[in-house]
């Protein structure tokens, strides 16, 4: 432990910011909404994610896409704890919060069209390549904590956005498919710009200029634009017309990050959080190790 | 259609075969492999094969003429032999035997 602290105040002195204690009030809101947005949008995707088990169109799709799932409760699970860093338990985090509280853009908590298989693979496609450019965003961050976390996160996304893409292929050569998919492209598409949208815009501006995220939500965006909107348009499919010029007017009427969530958020968070009120639990059951005692 | 897996645990082990998945092409079914066979067990590569393509010899052509003994033809044969005069032969013997080991090591037939 002794050790590793060392290395990573070393790595404090190299990138800028210190470890949790030393944060300034400013640089720990900073560092705490930019940990919300990942964290909530990894829970409630992959929560999202698991209502496909034993509903999925095969056992080997229904098993690849839990595999997601569990990847992304991973994820949320390493940002997480990097929030109980200052104090918060996982009951605080997660059972116990406010839904209104969750800062996950609105393309997590939307529900599935019913047994259409089209949503959740364009669903995941564009939120893994979202997720890689944030993730390349913070490949350099400024605080060590995160630096720590990030090589793991990265590691596994090729995964999910190979998973995607060759679905995506297969779904598009097929006329049906093809239609299934531009209904969910129409559907999720502005739901996913939030994914770029502000907590708040002060606090964003300074997670930029602390370094604690290498880009601004502003040029991940145009990134993933350049990503997303050509690989559609080769499938086949229509992209709103003007999105990249004007992104705000195609926002969805809630976008989560700011608080304003859809109906079908306190929703999903009663069910999520069901066993835990049912067995009358004061904090969250811990069956695996602190990430930071894990190897 | 259903592609058959193998399984590596190590590099230069055999790859052995595992069980199968469901796949529309080779692209997908590697995808599935990784999932259903390479994620709970140590693995370190997986090939990926159309069942149709796996030719079998059954059992009964298996066992491989006649009922007279044969273990002569096995280097194992060799056993009651000093093989110190043949280096070779030495080389072989325990090569196999090593091999035998490693299979019993591993749960017997592959």
């Amino acid at each position: 432990m002794a050790a590793e602290e060392a290395e990573s105040t070393e790595q404090a002195e190299r990138t800028g910011l210190g470890m949790p204690d030393d944060l300034s009030d400013d640089e720990r809101e900073a560092v705490e909404t930019l940990l919300y947005r990942l964290a909530d949008d990894e829970l409630v995707i992959a929560e999202r994610y698991t209502e496909w088990q034993v509903r999925a169109p095969t056992l080997e799709s229904d098993l690849a896409l839990a595999n997601i799932a569990q990847d992304e409760f991973g994820h949320a699970r390493l940002w997480y704890d990097l929030l109980e860093d200052f104090g918060a338990t996982e009951a605080d985090l997660i059972f116990e919060r406010d839904p209104a509280d969750f800062r996950h853009a609105t393309l997590a908590e939307l529900p599935f069209e019913d047994g259409d298989w089209a949503d959740a693979i364009v669903r995941s496609y564009l939120y893994d390549e979202a997720e890689a450019l944030r993730l390349e965003a913070l490949d350099g961050t400024a605080y060590p904590r995160i630096a720590d976390r990030v090589g793991k996160v990265l590691g596994e996304e090729d995964y999910h956005r190979e998973h995607a893409q060759n679905w995506l292929e297969r779904l598009a050569a097929d006329e049906q498919g093809l239609a299934r998919l531009q209904d969910a492209v129409d559907r999720l598409l502005p739901a996913a710009l939030a994914l770029w949208e502000p907590v708040d815009e002060d606090v964003e501006a300074r997670i930029d200029d602390l370094g604690i995220r290498t880009d601004s939500l502003d040029s991940m965006r145009e990134q993933w634009f350049d990503r997303v909107l050509p690989f559609l348009r080769a499938l086949g499919l229509d992209t709103p017309e003007g999105v990249r010029e004007d992104p705000e007017s195609f926002l969805p009427d809630h976008r989560g990050r700011d608080g304003d969530h859809t109906d079908d958020w306190p929703d999903l968070h009663d069910e999520m959080t069901r066993t835990y009120r049912e067995l009358g639990r004061t904090e969250a059951h811990e069956i695996m190790p602190d990430p930071d005692e894990a190897e | 259609m259903i592609w058959e897996v193998f399984r590596q645990e190590d590099a230069g082990e055999y790859h052995t075969h595992c069980g199968n998945v469901h796949a529309p092409d080779r692209e997908m079914a590697k995808l599935f492999a990784q999932i259903q066979h390479g994620r709970r067990k140590p693995t370190n590569s997986l090939w990926v094969a159309p069942k149709e393509e796996i030719g079998e010899v059954d059992t009964e052509d298996a066992k491989f003429g006649g009922t007279t003994d044969k273990s002569y033809r096995w280097v194992m044969g060799y056993k009651d032999l000093d093989a110190a005069f043949a280096e070779e032969v030495a080389d072989s013997e325990s090569e196999q035997e090593e091999a035998d080991e490693a299979k019993r090591a591993r749960g017997g037939d592959d």
